[in-house]
């Protein structure tokens, strides 16, 4: 590891001024960045720890919902009882991911910002459309993991488990700058996740300088009835190849049902045609035939990863069955 | 300043080299760095920018407050490793998904490849050392002697560390808990079960 200086902000003033380009990364768990730095995948001369910023460590209720600073680590999110009584796909969806070490380091707000783990995106000797280069090395290479929708521009998966359950709540990614004059804003979900045709250098909406300071979830939004199915290949330290968020009658409303995929697109997929499926009817047998039938439309599998079709079918099924409450696994 | 153990002349030992070091390194003036556990309390009116060479890092290390020159890039494996010569501590994967690097930050494990040392200053440290001695084992440790818990030995003290976290949280774990709580540890050996008898035995015993 090449040996660089540490900033060590105590503001998100200072801290923002600091970054004037993305050359100059935040750190805050470290579990991303550091892991990238050792690859010699980015050589920054200079880090800025957010870690030493006050305000950014604590979840707090409010009138509007519950809001996450961005250092608060994923166990604590997972943990969280206001979390885990609204809005329980969120902490279902942390409570496997990674490691329990990760997950006592790993902060949400890191996690929602962490980059691509496409094999030729970590790999020094490959450049491509999201690093200068252009192109996309996975779609005519070993693509097992990527993605099979919206593909065409770069073949890279969300990696983050939790940006699918963040888009199905309506959750907002909070964003502070020195350059914006300290001024708050705030980006929903499906609008922070970029897809390579927005911008295929960036996967989410921040500009230099910019920070993560929370992830607001609306209380109108909070959910009784929900279900997170994921398939990955090991238990643990692995990221999902498929994921499917379901969030029924959202906030108590008949009619406002959320469907979003997950790791099969460079960012979440919601799915409005799915969602319409579970409107009209009941949560029975036909509703898992129609879903099944319709999860793969518009798919484009490359060479290695049209199993990720069926691996969807299975997990809307089993993502309707857990909604029933049935406790059958498969 | 602090050249890298690993440069150390033939003959030197580790110990020594580093107790010289130590002592050349002492003249140097640093800039006070804060600690993360006083996040937000001061703010001065320029950031502290600390680096890339050594820097004074103070660190409290299984209840004894340690310190040592180190550049700010280091992580907290290799400041324990590398600086303070505390090799119970394993750096195998350096990535994080290998748990051989387990400490235990406050309490809760952590992967100490994958976080800066300057990040744990005004936390406590607790790495394999402070969890027993040779002479004076936990219930743990003996559990791990009698149910042979290990073959190469090399996955032990991380195991070890995330069993007492885990143990500490919930002193009679399931199975299924148990499996969870060495979910970050990978035995090459493959010995998760007798790994698994043994935290179950040193938990009937009402030990840590």
């Amino acid at each position: 590891m090449k040996p660089f200086k540490v900033a060590l902000p105590g503001s998100i003033e200072q801290a923002s001024s600091l970054q004037q380009s993305s050359d100059v990364p935040f750190i805050a768990g470290g579990t991303d960045l550091l892991a990238r730095i050792k690859e010699y995948i980015t050589t920054p001369e200079m880090v800025v720890d957010l870690k030493r910023i006050g305000g950014l460590g604590e979840i707090t209720s409010t009138d509007h919902g519950v809001r996450i600073g961005a250092l608060v680590t994923m166990n604590d999110v997972a943990t969280n009882l206001q979390v885990k009584e609204g809005f329980a796909a969120l902490a279902e969806t942390i409570g496997n991911a990674a490691t329990p070490q990760i997950r006592n380091m790993a902060t949400i707000g890191g996690n929602i910002c962490q980059k691509p783990r496409c094999w030729y995106l970590r790999h020094e000797g490959y450049s491509c459309a999201k690093n200068g280069g252009s192109g996309c090395w996975a779609r005519d290479g070993e693509n097992e993991f990527h993605a099979i929708f919206g593909n065409q521009v770069c073949a890279m998966t969300q990696p983050s488990n939790v940006a699918p359950v963040l888009v199905a709540y309506g959750a907002s990614i909070e964003i502070q700058s020195s350059v914006e004059s300290l001024e708050k804003r705030e980006v929903p979900a499906d609008q922070f996740f970029l897809t390579p045709e927005q911008d295929p250098t960036r996967e989410v909406a921040l500009k230099p300088g910019e920070i993560v300071t929370a992830v607001l979830l609306p209380a109108k939004n909070r959910t009784e009835k929900w279900s997170y199915t994921e398939a990955r290949e090991k238990q643990s330290f692995d990221w999902a190849q498929a994921s499917v968020t379901v969030l029924y009658q959202r906030g108590g409303r008949r009619g406002d049902h959320r469907v979003v995929l997950g790791a099969v697109s460079p960012a979440p997929l919601r799915r409005a045609d799915l969602e319409q499926i579970i409107a009209a009817g009941e949560l029975d047998a036909d509703c898992i035939q129609a879903l099944q039938k319709k999860i793969g439309e518009g798919s484009t599998p490359l060479s290695q990863n049209g199993y990720k079709v069926p691996m969807l079918r299975g997990l809307m099924a089993k993502a309707i069955r857990k909604l029933n409450g049935e406790k059958k696994e498969g | 300043m602090n050249k890298r153990a690993d440069d150390s002349p033939e003959g030197v030992s580790r110990r020594h080299f580093l107790k010289g070091a130590g002592a050349a390194a002492a003249v140097v003036t640093v800039a006070k760095i804060p600690s993360v556990t006083e996040a937000g309390q001061e703010v001065s009116d320029d950031p502290v920018i600390v680096g890339p060479g050594s820097i004074s890092i103070r660190l409290k290390i299984n209840g004894e407050i340690r310190e040592v020159e180190a550049p700010p890039s280091t992580t907290l494996l290799d400041l324990l490793r590398e600086h303070h010569a505390m090799t119970g501590t394993k750096r195998v994967c350096d990535r994080g998904s290998c748990g051989a690097c387990t400490v235990l930050l406050d309490g809760r494990t952590v992967d100490s490849c994958s976080m800066l040392a300057i990040d744990a200053m005004g936390r406590e440290i607790t790495t394999v050392e402070g969890i027993g001695t040779p002479e004076n084992l936990t219930d743990l440790q003996k559990a791990f002697v009698e149910k042979d818990a290990l073959q190469c030995g090399f996955c032990t003290p991380g195991m070890v560390v995330s069993c007492t976290a885990l143990l500490n949280q919930n002193p009679t774990p399931d199975r299924d808990q148990i499996r969870q709580g060495i979910a970050g540890n990978i035995c090459r050996c493959g010995t998760y079960q007798n790994i698994i008898e043994a935290v179950e035995h040193a938990s009937r015993k009402g030990g840590k």
